[in-house]
């Protein structure tokens, strides 16, 4: 099965070994991923901080990029709510544009739900290993509901340890340009998601998006935390 | 709903939201869980209208003669609810629903026919035409403004007591 | 003591909140507290999702019918016995109730808690004109002996410590120093219960009215609710045009849902429904009843697409789970209204040129809308709200420039290609241009992207 690789802009710029993850994970169970070289940001920065032609110009890239009938496969679950859930408000005022933006909506699969529904990824058997916590990003759990997938992936990881996260939703502070705006809280925040995931005890933390990945990260290294911090198609591929 | 159930509802209910809860039948048993929970010596207001509250009468020896001097108002009440464990009080029929309040014990008598099973069946029965004033009363007073921690008998009473009869 | 509105200093207020590490502690317990509250006051409720959608229908049929379930309201308040005036802004509200109680000599006034009388600054208002005016609430209490604004909208005092009450209550009211909240609580009742006995009047807000009956209700738990709208001889009551509910039959669903959401109880200890005043017969209400409605700009929000904030029933169930006032608390919001819908209302009520700093104080998590009972598309109305930021030129122009130059490079590969070299190559510069609290938390753009790394 042919799958559209949506790389996402973090991913693409800072974090490309999660991307490459992503495409052996999706190689593993069969499908053939293919990166549409043009791409470039679902358009969520300027999106969020209320910026719509911005954004705008971004989606109908995206859409033409994208364009087609095939599935479209993200590791982050904030762009790809951003795709189902605000492309259409984008182009509500354009109805050939509308149809293309729901269309793209109902193609797009964050990656752990295209593994768990589509690859049966969690009856296979991976191997992990050590102890592994999950942070549930905001915008995956909240606006794309998908909260049972990552937890049923990873624990299904033979030699790898699952340990849950208390809060585990609660936000970790990144919002995007929120960090921008308003650093001290941001701070904050992602120093009390450090110290949850301190409490847990786990060698690594894993999640579904590279933007609270990197700030997690980052309150880590402040903290002088030593704990490995790995996107979840990193964590997955690992026992290929 | 069965009336056991509504009843047994009511009371569980009541005594979550920390009431005192009593189940009696007939005057005997009321007279007499009335003098369990009552302290002897307490100025006790009780209007003395309707029947149960008459015959209460001869009960209380130190009586109030408005609720603003008493400890203790002992009354009967419009109502109840199974639903919450709630107390109906209405000011109908000339009632001082304010009497349940400025005491820092309120004793509440309720007849067991007239517990609704839940707060729409109470609503759809006034709704029509309320009167001044009705009081849904579930447990004591009670605040937690002061570090979210629990202090009962803030402004009203600091005891509930209700006797289903 | 009037106050006033902080909120363009919403980052400086933000940074001092987070300073200050009892606040910050007593956020942090409060929200979890009520966090944990709430979940367990829902968890035996069945069909909570139709419950809440129940609920959101009938708020939003209220909206949507706004003018005629007013007017419905005043007639059947009015055939009650109620006096009811309409106040167009806060300044007509605060006069009309000053006037109310000058008229009759009311100098003794005690005050149950209302955040639409907070919205109206009325205390200021009726100490002016020389009146004495108790907040009777706890929690009010105690911030009103401060000089004190309320920080969140059910628990008025929750950024103070007992340690802290404690020490207020032995210097104003010369009491012997406690921190036991019960014996707290039991020195607020007996100064309290003196005021109640001797006002002249009593002033209240209202959860909500209903229209069909021209019923006010007031859910409360300490029971002074129950003490100003029932001993003093007068009784004025102030709320906005929105809280109306089509009829008294409705309230079910709400006493189902604002316990729980406000405080995880499964109801308050008190739930009042007044109807009128005391008539011929009664011997429960005041004698005098007044209602003041209040709109303050709730018209020109109703036209606006914005208008779903006005589903709101102020239950604190946004507050409680949003991330930045747990963080910060309810000062750093600088008006009346904090949180999630503090951010919407606070922007409408007193204008973007006052107030857009708040519209950024969300990280868009949406744990708001997952709690709120009413289905308030709080994310949504927070985004609207930035979009009409940006269109009214209140953004930063080095970031409208930015975004500008985001939007091209987004639409253009090659641009964008470049966009990713160049801040690679130039990262010690982006880093020092980003600031260290922004760039500085931003690991270096890899050497080899994605795009160059696959076929």
């Amino acid at each position: 099965m042919k799958v559209l690789l949506f790389g996402t802009c973090l991913v693409d710029t800072f974090f490309p070994e999660a991307g490459e993850a992503t495409v052996r994970l999706l190689r593993r169970f069969g499908a053939e991923p293919v990166f549409p070289k043009g791409q470039t940001c679902c358009g969520q920065p300027a999106f969020n901080a209320g910026y719509e032609a911005p954004a705008r110009a971004a989606a109908e890239h995206f859409l033409w990029e994208f364009d087609g009938d095939d599935p479209i496969v993200t590791p982050s679950g904030s762009c790809a709510a951003m795709v189902r859930h605000h492309y259409p408000w984008l182009f509500r005022g354009d109805p050939k544009r509308l149809a293309k933006a729901k269309r793209a909506g109902e193609r797009i699969y964050e990656l752990t739900q295209f593994l768990v529904h589509v690859a049966k990824a969690h009856e296979a058997g991976l191997r992990g290993k050590g102890t592994i916590t999950y942070h549930a990003s905001c915008h995956l759990t909240r606006s794309l509901g998908v909260r049972e997938e990552p937890l049923m992936l990873l624990s299904s990881l033979k030699g790898a340890t699952f340990l849950p996260m208390p809060d585990a939703a609660r936000c970790c502070g990144f919002g995007g340009t929120f960090m921008a705006k308003l650093p001290e809280i941001s701070l904050a925040l992602a120093d009390e998601k450090a110290a949850s995931i301190e409490a847990t005890g786990a060698d690594t933390v894993t999640g579904c998006d590279s933007g609270c990945l990197m700030n997690i990260a980052d309150a880590m290294r402040r903290r002088g935390t030593k704990i490995r911090v790995a996107h979840i198609a990193q964590v997955l591929a690992e026992g290929l | 709903m069965t009336a056991a159930d509504r009843e047994r509802r009511f009371l569980e209910n009541a005594a979550i939201a920390a009431a005192g809860t009593h189940a009696v039948s007939g005057t005997g048993e009321l007279l007499a869980t009335l003098r369990r929970v009552v302290t002897a010596d307490s100025p006790v207001y009780c209007p003395g209208v309707t029947e149960l509250e008459k015959a209460t009468a001869a009960l209380f020896p130190v009586r109030a003669a408005d609720y603003g001097a008493a400890a203790v108002t002992v009354e009967e009440v419009f109502g109840g609810v199974a639903e919450t464990g709630t107390l109906v009080c209405s000011s109908e029929g000339g009632r001082a629903v304010q009497a349940g309040l400025l005491p820092s014990h309120h004793v509440a008598i309720v007849r067991r026919e007239r517990i609704f099973d839940t707060l729409d069946d109470l609503f759809a029965a006034v709704a029509g035409a309320p009167p001044t004033n009705l009081t849904l009363v579930t447990g004591p007073s009670r605040t937690a403004d002061i570090e979210l921690t629990l202090a009962i008998g803030v402004h009203g009473p600091e005891k509930l007591d209700i006797i289903l009869v | 003591m009037t106050h006033e509105q902080t909120s363009l200093a919403f980052r400086e207020n933000t940074v001092r909140a987070l300073e200050d590490s009892a606040l910050r502690a007593a956020m942090k317990q409060a929200a979890d507290t009520f966090g944990t509250k709430r979940a367990d006051a829902f968890a035996p409720v069945a069909d909570l999702e139709a419950l809440r959608d129940r609920a959101s229908a009938i708020r939003e049929d209220v909206l949507a019918n706004l003018p005629m379930y007013v007017d419905r309201f005043v007639a059947s308040a009015t055939r009650a016995g109620a006096v009811v005036h309409r106040a167009n802004d806060a300044a007509t509200a605060r006069e009309i109730i000053r006037k109310i109680l000058a008229d009759r000599g009311a100098h003794r006034i005690v005050k149950g808690k209302s955040m639409v009388s907070e919205e109206v600054d009325l205390n200021s208002h009726l100490e002016a004109a020389g009146m004495e005016v108790v907040e009777t609430d706890l929690g009010e209490y105690i911030i009103q002996m401060e000089g004190e604004t309320p920080s969140h909208i059910i628990v008025p005092a929750i950024h103070k410590n007992r340690r802290q009450v404690g020490r207020l209550f032995a210097d104003r009211l010369g009491v012997p120093y406690t921190e036991d909240p019960q014996a707290l609580t039991k020195i607020a009742r007996k100064a309290l219960r003196e005021k109640f006995l001797s006002a002249d009047a009593g002033v209240s807000g209202a959860n909500f009215a209903a229209a069909d009956t021209g019923s006010l209700v007031l859910v409360t738990n300490e029971g002074n609710g129950r003490m100003v709208t029932t001993v003093p001889p007068l009784h004025v009551a102030i709320l906005s045009i929105e809280k109306m509910l089509p009829s008294l039959a409705d309230l079910p669903a709400f006493l189902r849902l604002l316990p729980r959401s406000a405080t995880g109880q499964t109801i308050t200890s008190y739930v009042s429904v007044i109807t009128g005043p005391r008539k011929a017969g009664d011997a429960t209400g005041a004698k005098e009843l007044h209602i003041v409605l209040l709109d303050n700009g709730r018209t020109e929000i109703l036209a606006g697409e914005s208008r779903d904030i006005l589903k709101c029933i102020r239950c604190g169930a946004c507050m409680n789970v949003c991330p930045v006032y747990r963080a910060v608390g309810g000062h750093a919001y600088g008006w009346t209204y904090p949180g999630p819908m503090g951010i919407v209302l606070t922007t409408l009520l007193t204008g973007m040129k006052k107030s857009h700093p708040l519209v950024d104080a969300s990280t868009l998590c949406g744990a708001c809308v997952e709690v709120c009972p009413v289905r308030v598309p709080l994310a949504e109305l927070i985004l609207g709200l930035r979009q009409r930021k940006v269109r009214e030129g209140f953004s930063d122009p080095k970031e409208m420039r930015g975004m500008a130059l985001f939007g091209k490079a987004a639409a253009s590969p090659t641009l964008f290609a470049l966009g990713q070299r160049l801040a690679g190559a130039f990262w010690p510069v982006v880093r020092a241009l980003g600031g260290k609290d922004v760039a500085g938390r931003m690991p270096a753009p890899s050497k080899t992207s994605l795009r160059r790394r696959l076929p």
